[in-house]
């Protein structure tokens, strides 16, 4: 089987995140009432596995071996299949 | 209703476009429906030559001339005739200035100049030097990033072009003023911050990640650059002048290398041969181009292999028009005809039509010819830097150009005819704007006019964008664009490229766009003067320039009248300084719903210094030396950076007197070598003020300085006059007290004046014509304004 | 071992791309050093005909992901036997700016625990935000772990320039100093960002020029064999590297940056 994986990849809760705030000091510029901004990154990723939790499983580890470090990133994984 | 296009049988889109029987209107019609820009005459010419060949062109053929003729590729401008409104005829504007000079100098260390991708002159032993600025104007206004990274990414390649490894870049930009009010912007013209942050990180994105370190710039606002922004990128690069190989021959194999093709990049050429309209930013999406600096530098490292083991005979970068000018200028240059199959062309995407794989000009792409018999090991090479090459057709013997696809044979074009385009007739005129010299009243407060011209735009230090470009890597900038003690504004780079010489190579630049509002002319022989003055002043030598023109519609005859104007001081005053142009390039079409561009023309220098040892830096070593001016100081404040802050342009254009700026330079050079000077300044916007404050806070060095005792301020009678004039050829000079009778005897001859002191205290005083004290300013009050603008 | 018969790997990928001056300053001290494609070392299997590895700056793979984080799975995915061979025998291993990155990615520093299946640390966004390329001050705070500076008396001070835009060493946030003490505790730190007299930068900028942890510019593992930093030492060579060398009296011959390849070389022939 095909699935779709939807990996985000974000800074965790309390880590400075300068990206974010140099994008919202930017759009406060456009005078636009915004409190905060935070960044992640979208990894969309097709991949073939046996089942969904097969599937879940081998992302969850992709993103421990190499798309997230534990010590700023967390994670979020959504999985499909594919068409 | 005739048909105009008419679908060919194949079993991919192909279309044969009728032209034999279109009239004229239809013709117009065509090149305007398949994006040619190409105008009637020269519609006419392609019509009457398939008439003689009794058939209707492909739609490949006719991009494939669209691009080969367009303004950007063949420079028709430069080349073609130009009358003038004084009754002039001019028979191509490069061959009768540009060139001319290189020419009739013969310098024997220029190798090879404007024939190829990038200009060669000798640097030491067998090693040459190669150096290209190219702009990249349009692609930086529809999208700023993407426009200025490919920009560095092309100007790059252009290097790799003549066999030689970059080492260094350069950037010179031009703004609209960053405070613009929002409300002002036409729609489809971004905010000139905007466009200002991210021209500057995609310019970084590039030479820092290919690990190139750009090393001289600068940055320039004018109100015209909001609707033309202006994003100059050069390269410079080393090889091993035996490496430089053209002896491609019928039979070569043609490689492409490099990144894949896609639909990326169309019709760039013809865009950046039109003006911006509203709807550009729609229409031109797929002529912006995507950038991958990794790529590049995979692809240039196998590039080197293989010139180190000679193994190709001949390489071209893809640029402008993509496949089809790199095709069809290595098959003209060496006198081949060429077959190519498209077919094996890799794709980022399948369904490409072919006329389009043709023509795109997606990045990092390089072609080279190899004889058959060396197509394994260049293959294996570019394999093992895991670059992806395909041989995609030969070097014929017919002077023809083939192009099939997948077998079915969509182009044949002679390619005579390919680089044979009509060229235009046009007419030039060019009459003095009627600026008068202002009248106003000597302000009481110098040190507040001091202050806000350190904190002009222009003249502010520029610091918060270079630290954002590496400029270290490599290891060999000797002269880095911040130097002193608090990052002063360098007047030159100086890059020690071989490991095993002293020899240095210098690298400065010039450009005065506010003088061409006055007169183009004198804008021309300032920026010459200003670039050489800034090569000089850290010791640089047996210079060489690069002209590149960002100019309007040339159609316009008053924009081609102050080009034309431009190029005649080019002529004179390179053949005067004895400094060949080698390279250049014109970028036109430059107008905007806001209007045309500032005519705008940046020299760019790269001189030697034959031992870095000596190299003078700008900053202010120690107290109690002697500061002197050279060069004269005449009533010359028109498009001064004073004269604008006072709200006025005026007419007093600063003119250059060749003999005296020579007769200065070579002193100096000379005073250098000899080793008295400590620090060496050249004075530019803001005239003697501005030199003279930036020296002292950079060296964290107290000054003094009577300016009664400058050479020529008797006929300018005003304190402001003399310390803001923007006379061309003049520097300021620190010297310890014991070199003072030897730094004298050298400069014997020359103008020059003993005009100040360096003090222990941390203080920037000036003494009027009466003696009296019109500035006192603490070192750190002035640095803090200088640096505060955009940001340390 | 003989000097002359020191070899040192300076291992490239795509996007590498500050070997060549490294591989000039370990030439220029009278060693070997080959500049190695990872697809080559891989092929043939020949790390360990080398005695010490230097993983120069650049951006590997783009950097893609994050800085430094794919040549450092490829590196441990590809080589790990091998790798594990090389830092046993106590062979050094010395990453520069990206090489940094990846030693902290590949779980290789700071190595509390042998090597760490995850990364212990991580090189994020500069604060302030941005790619940075100047000179800094760093005063050398190891004890005489670390065998690259061996040489530099502890509390001297250095002048190295950096140019990164992900330079800021942070720990987990909870743990940062319960694992600060343990680094200093194993006289695993080897940089602080500092003034020009030695005093700590204290997070201030641009004299700390990324907001890193504890002012953190570069750690050893606790063999000391395996040392990371961000600052570029192959770009304070010699003498006329320097940013004000104009303003001496004299020329030097040669920069700060010198010693930390010169103390590399002295151990290996030392102890090989």
């Amino acid at each position: 089987m095909r699935y779709i994986a939807r990996v985000e990849v974000s800074l965790k809760p309390g880590h400075s995140d300068p990206e974010g705030e140099t994008t919202k000091n930017s759009l406060a510029e456009l005078n636009y009432p915004v409190r905060d901004v935070r960044v992640s990154k979208v990894y969309t990723i097709l991949l073939e596995a046996s089942s969904v939790r097969d599937a879940e499983r081998m992302v969850e580890e992709m993103c421990r071996r190499l798309l997230a470090n534990p010590v700023k990133d967390d994670y979020k994984i959504r999985i499909e299949a594919a068409e | 209703m005739k048909s105009l296009y008419l679908r060919r049988n194949v079993p991919f889109e192909l279309y044969e476009v009728n032209i034999l029987d279109a009239d004229d209107e239809e013709l117009l019609r065509i090149s305007e429906e398949l994006g040619l820009s190409l105008n009637l005459q020269e519609m006419k010419k392609i019509k009457e030559y398939f008439e003689k060949n009794g058939r209707n062109p492909t739609d490949i053929e006719l991009q494939t001339l669209g691009q080969t003729w367009s303004e950007h590729c063949f420079h028709k401008t430069f080349k073609g005739t130009i009358k003038t409104s004084e009754g002039e005829v001019i028979n191509s504007l490069f061959k009768t200035y540009i060139a001319k000079a290189a020419e009739e100098l013969k310098k024997p260390w220029c190798i090879s100049i404007f024939e190829d991708n990038a200009g060669i002159i000798h640097f030491e032993d067998d090693i040459a030097v190669a150096v290209k600025v190219e702009t990249h104007n349009h692609p930086s206004a529809i999208e700023p990033f993407g426009g200025a990274a490919t920009g560095t990414g092309g100007v790059i390649r252009d290097v790799l072009g003549v066999w030689a490894e970059p080492i260094a870049c350069t950037d010179v930009l031009g703004f609209g003023p960053l405070d613009y009010d929002y409300n002002k912007l036409p729609p489809g013209i971004k905010h000139p911050k905007y466009i200002y942050r991210m021209v500057v990180a995609g310019i970084g994105h590039y030479g820092n990640n290919m690990g190139i370190p750009t090393v001289n710039g600068a940055i320039y606002f004018d109100e015209s650059y909001v609707g033309n922004v202006v994003v100059y990128c050069g390269c410079i690069g080393i090889l091993p002048v035996k490496k430089y190989i053209k002896n491609a021959k019928p039979g070569h194999r043609i490689v492409l290398a490099g990144g894949r093709t896609g639909r990326d990049g169309i019709h760039g050429v013809t865009f950046a041969s039109l003006e911006l309209t509203e709807e550009s930013e729609e229409e031109s999406r797929p002529a912006v181009q995507i950038a991958n600096p990794i790529e590049e530098e995979k692809l240039a490292r196998a590039i080197i292999k293989i010139r180190d083991l000679e193994l190709a005979s001949s390489i071209t970068d893809l640029g402008g028009g993509g496949l089809s000018s790199a095709v069809g200028e290595t098959a003209h240059k060496f006198g081949c005809g060429a077959r190519v199959e498209l077919g094996k062309v890799p794709l980022k995407h399948p369904h490409i039509a072919p006329w389009e794989i043709y023509i795109s000009e997606s990045q990092e792409r390089m072609l080279i010819t190899v004889p058959e018999e060396n197509l394994d090991k260049v293959m294996e090479i570019f394999k093992s830097e895991e670059v992806e090459a395909t041989d995609i057709g030969e070097l014929t013997d017919d002077g023809r150009l083939r192009i099939t696809y997948h077998g079915y044979l969509v182009a044949d074009l002679e390619i005579g005819f390919l680089f044979s385009p009509p060229l235009p007739q046009r007419f030039a005129e060019w009459r003095q704007p009627r600026y008068e010299e202002p009248r106003f009243k000597e302000p009481r407060d110098l040190d507040e006019v001091l202050l806000k011209i350190l904190a002009s735009p222009n003249v502010a230090s520029k610091e918060s964008v270079i630290r954002t470009y590496d400029h270290e890597v490599k290891g060999n900038t000797v002269v880095k664009p911040l130097c002193g003690r608090y990052g002063g504004p360098s007047d030159a780079a100086v890059l020690k490229p071989l490991n095993d010489s002293w020899r240095g190579l210098v690298i400065s630049c010039g450009m005065n766009p506010k003088y061409g509002k006055i007169d183009p002319y004198w804008m021309a022989a300032s920026a010459i003067d200003e670039a050489l003055r800034n090569n000089v002043a850290v010791g640089g030598r047996r210079v060489a320039l690069l002209d590149n023109f960002v100019w309007g519609t040339p159609e316009k005859p008053d924009r081609l009248g102050s080009l034309v104007r431009a190029c005649k001081a080019c002529y004179r005053f390179s053949k005067g300084f004895g400094t060949p142009f080698i390279s250049g390039k014109d970028s036109l079409y430059n107008e905007s719903p806001l209007g045309p561009v500032t005519p705008t023309l940046l020299i760019t220098a790269v001189g030697v210094i034959p031992d870095i040892r000596k190299t003078v830096t700008m900053d202010l070593k120690n107290p109690g030396n002697l500061i002197y001016l050279l060069g004269k100081t005449y009533p010359e404040l028109g498009g001064s950076e004073y004269y604008g802050l006072m709200g006025f342009i005026g007419r007093s254009v600063p003119k250059v007197r060749l003999e005296d700026a020579k007769n200065t330079m070579n002193q100096l050079t000379k005073a250098i070598d000899s080793g008295c000077v400590e620090s060496c300044h050249d004075l530019s916007e803001g005239g003697l003020g501005v030199a003279a404050a930036e020296m002292a806070f950079s060296g964290d060095v107290g000054v003094e300085i009577w300016l009664d005792k400058v050479a020529g301020s008797s006929s300018l009678k005003r304190n402001d006059y003399v310390l803001f004039s923007e006379s061309n050829s003049r520097f300021l000079v620190e010297v310890s007290k014991r070199n003072r009778e030897r730094f004298e005897e050298i400069m014997e001859g020359s103008t020059y004046s003993l005009i100040g002191r360096t003090v222990k205290e941390k203080n920037f005083v000036v003494y009027g014509l009466d003696g009296e004290e019109i500035v006192n300013l603490g070192l750190k009050e002035m640095m803090h304004a200088w640096k505060r603008t955009l940001g340390g | 071992m003989k000097k002359e018969d020191v070899k040192i790997c300076i291992i490239r990928v795509g996007g590498t791309n500050c070997d060549r001056e490294t591989k000039r300053s370990l030439e220029d001290l009278g060693v070997k050093a080959e500049v190695q494609h990872l697809n080559r070392l891989v092929r043939k299997g020949s790390l360990q005909e080398f005695d010490g590895l230097v993983i120069p700056g650049g951006f590997s793979f783009g950097d893609y992901v994050r800085a430094g984080a794919i040549l450092a799975k490829s590196l441990t995915a590809r080589l790990r036997g091998e790798l594990k061979l090389f830092i046993d025998e106590g062979k050094p291993i010395l990453g520069i700016c990206n090489g940094f990155q990846v030693l902290v990615e590949a779980g290789l520093l700071p190595s509390f625990n042998g090597i760490s299946d995850y990364p212990e640390a991580a090189l994020a966004t500069n604060i302030p935000i941005g790619y940075r390329c100047m000179w800094v001050y760093l005063r050398h705070e190891n004890f005489g772990r670390c065998i690259f500076t061996r040489r530099i008396p502890q509390g001297n001070v250095l002048k190295i320039p950096v140019a990164h835009a992900e330079g800021r060493f942070i720990f987990p946030r909870g743990e940062a100093n319960k694992l600060l003490e343990r680094l200093l505790e194993n006289d695993q730190l080897v940089f602080r960002y500092c003034l020009e007299d030695g005093s700590p930068a204290e997070g201030r900028f641009p004299e700390n020029p990324n907001g890193s942890f504890y002012d953190i510019a570069g750690i050893c593992d606790p063999s000391g064999t395996i040392f990371g930093l961000m600052p570029h030492p192959e770009r304070a060579f010699y003498g006329w590297q320097l940013p004000d060398w104009t303003r001496m009296r004299r020329l030097p011959r040669f920069a700060d940056g010198r010693i930390i390849f010169s103390s590399m070389i002295e151990y290996i022939t030392r102890k090989f």
